[in-house]
């Protein structure tokens, strides 16, 4: 998908430039980079993320995530490149840029025999929050992560749903500015996500979030911007209205009638990448093109005589996939966008 | 601040465990048992004086006080820093706003306060000698000291092999081996006559202790233990950055 890309670089481009002007940089990662031998688990990575923004960081399983997360919280030192947090050189003094940011590792580790408010406390004082200062502290970031009701009990016999929002509170325990959390919601049940989606919505213009997911409903759902991971690249990186602007540019489509005659109506209307295809009785394709696409397309099945049963937007969904599948076809969107439903019927 | 928050989190850690009653119960079962049978002997001999009182005997003078201390140890020190690789936990700490020293200080804090609590117990001891003979209360505060210095040694050691191991039980193994071979080396004193000999009793746990068990107090000893507990030290928080390079 050449052109898909090359909409996105674009959009890229400009998006920085805009967001340059508007907002400082809460995080920057320039050309991060993490070999394990010959493999490059992340790739020449670079992003930036300005200050009060969510920031979805989106890829399939495996694409480098948690490994980025690890390299901006210090977990992981990287192979080569750069991370600054609030302008602090996150690789050179760890100690200082650890201390702007609130992380919520992948799978939420916790030791199971404290108890919610034992944790808390042990976790403030490992931040070197002042002793005084402490239980306000705690009682804040209880409330902000919803688990006031579940300070007295033991982690260990707490539902994963809980155990994410103690999670969450013990990245919001020292008040940080950049908030980076691994999967928040991966492995909860509907409600529970819901829940956690809210919080995150909730910071905005508050914190700094940077939250990464290979769920795209989640992107959407709760962030402005997404970075895209694929392979340990980047792929693509915008605004969620742009790139569902760009998505709606394509258009699919089933009809009946002769596959000439629409093909060429199509063209003439003025729309690239026409591609028309006869499937048992019915013709399915796809256009792309410049403002309303849809309208172009219906009229142009008008002229060539051919019945419109079927008129569909590009979705996210298949912007998506378009940059985090190898070479992938539109006649296997059908059966993608199937199952994409399906994974979205699971998530929510 | 940070070291004392850690080591406070893996002591309450380690008594809400069933492990540390049952490390503290056999190991009382086991002392207990060594006591009564040096008690028992000495009861036996006609005339029991200098350095073969029960408590010389019991403090280091026997294979009886270091068959436990090898295996108890490396089961004290084991889960350190292996459990929370395990589990995941030590994400959140190495990300937390710490550094390595204070991390290694907490977790080797805590190794200390479970040796000196193993310890414990043993005033016991010295106190039912006290009511039926006579102590040399210097020979039982260097043997105290030897104890503190032997933990110093074998904690530090043992922690180091704790973030080194991928799990727990490759950390007790690798703890057993290295005790193991200072034990065995200094054994070796007495059977290797060759130059270096001395080297052997220098490292010689063994020696150590019976001499602090004695009222001897060797400063050379003590440097030993707390050169080689630096030293462990100094590798346990390499280990740690080393591991966030590989990852």
């Amino acid at each position: 998908m050449p052109d898909r890309e090359r909409v996105l670089g674009g959009m890229m481009v400009s998006l920085r430039g805009e967001r340059d002007a508007l907002t400082p940089r809460v995080l920057s990662v320039e050309h991060l980079t993490k070999r394990y031998g010959p493999r490059h688990a992340v790739d020449n990575l670079s992003f930036e993320v300005g200050e009060g923004e969510i920031v979805g960081f989106l890829g399939p399983n495996g694409a480098g995530k948690t490994t980025t997360l690890r390299m901006i919280t210090g977990f992981l030192a990287p192979s080569s490149g750069a991370v600054q947090v609030r302008g602090i050189d996150a690789i050179a003094k760890p100690k200082e840029a650890r201390q702007h940011i609130g992380y919520m590792p992948e799978g939420v580790p916790l030791y199971p025999e404290m108890r919610v408010y034992e944790y808390l406390r042990y976790r403030g004082e490992l931040k070197g929050i002042p002793k005084r200062e402490r239980e306000d502290a705690l009682d804040r970031a209880l409330a902000q992560a919803g688990v006031e009701d579940a300070v007295e009990r033991i982690i260990g016999h707490l539902s994963k749903g809980y155990r994410q929002r103690v999670g969450l509170a013990d990245a919001l325990l020292a008040d940080p500015p950049l908030l980076i959390l691994d999967e928040p919601t991966s492995g909860l049940d509907p409600n529970q996500i819901r829940g956690i989606r809210e919080l995150i919505r909730g910071f905005a213009g508050k914190k700094t979030v940077f939250v990464s997911t290979h769920i795209l409903p989640e992107v959407e759902a709760t962030c402005e911007r997404v970075v895209i991971l694929n392979q340990g690249r980047l792929v693509g990186e915008g605004g969620i209205e742009e790139l569902r602007a760009s998505a709606g540019q394509e258009v699919g489509f089933v009809a009946s009638g002769d596959r000439d005659a629409l093909q060429e109506a199509l063209i003439e209307a003025g729309l690239r990448d026409v591609d028309v295809f006869v499937d048992g009785e019915v013709l399915r394709g796809r256009a792309k093109g410049e403002g309303v696409v849809s309208e172009k397309v219906f009229a142009a099945a008008g002229n060539a005589g051919a019945k419109l049963r079927e008129l569909k937007p590009g979705s996210l969904e298949e912007v998506f996939a378009g940059l985090t599948q190898v070479g992938p076809d539109w006649r296997d969107d059908k059966k993608k966008r199937r199952k994409g439903r399906a994974t979205r019927g699971e998530q929510e | 601040m940070s070291a004392i928050a850690i080591a406070k989190r893996e002591v309450r850690a380690y008594f809400s465990s069933p492990t540390a009653y049952v490390v503290l119960l056999a190991w009382v079962y086991v002392t207990g048992l060594s006591f009564y049978l040096l008690m028992s002997f000495s009861a036996s001999q006609d005339s029991v004086g200098g350095s073969d009182n029960p408590l010389t005997l019991f403090f280091g003078g026997t294979v009886l006080f270091w068959l436990p201390v090898l295996v108890f140890a490396p089961v004290m020190t084991m889960r350190l820093f292996a459990q929370e690789r395990a589990t995941g936990t030590l994400e959140p700490l190495l990300t937390a706003p710490v550094g390595e020293w204070a991390i290694t200080t907490g977790k080797f804090l805590a190794a200390m306060f479970f040796w000196i609590a193993l310890w414990i117990p043993s005033l016991f001891y010295v106190w039912i000698v006290t009511r039926y003979g006579s102590i040399d209360a210097g020979a039982v505060a260097a043997s105290y000291l030897g104890i503190f210095g032997i933990g110093l040694f074998y904690m530090s050691w043992g922690m180091l092999m704790s973030a080194l191991a991928p799990t727990q039980i490759v950390a007790a193994i690798l703890c057993f081996l290295v005790h193991g071979l200072f034990f065995v080396a200094g054994i070796g004193q007495f059977v290797y006559q060759g130059e270096g000999r001395e080297i052997l009793s220098y490292v010689s746990v063994w020696t150590h202790m019976s001499d602090f068990a004695r009222g001897i107090v060797d400063t050379r000893y003590l440097v030993f233990q707390v050169t080689m507990s630096a030293l462990a030290f100094v590798l346990t928080t390499q280990v740690l950055a080393f591991r966030r390079l590989r990852g």
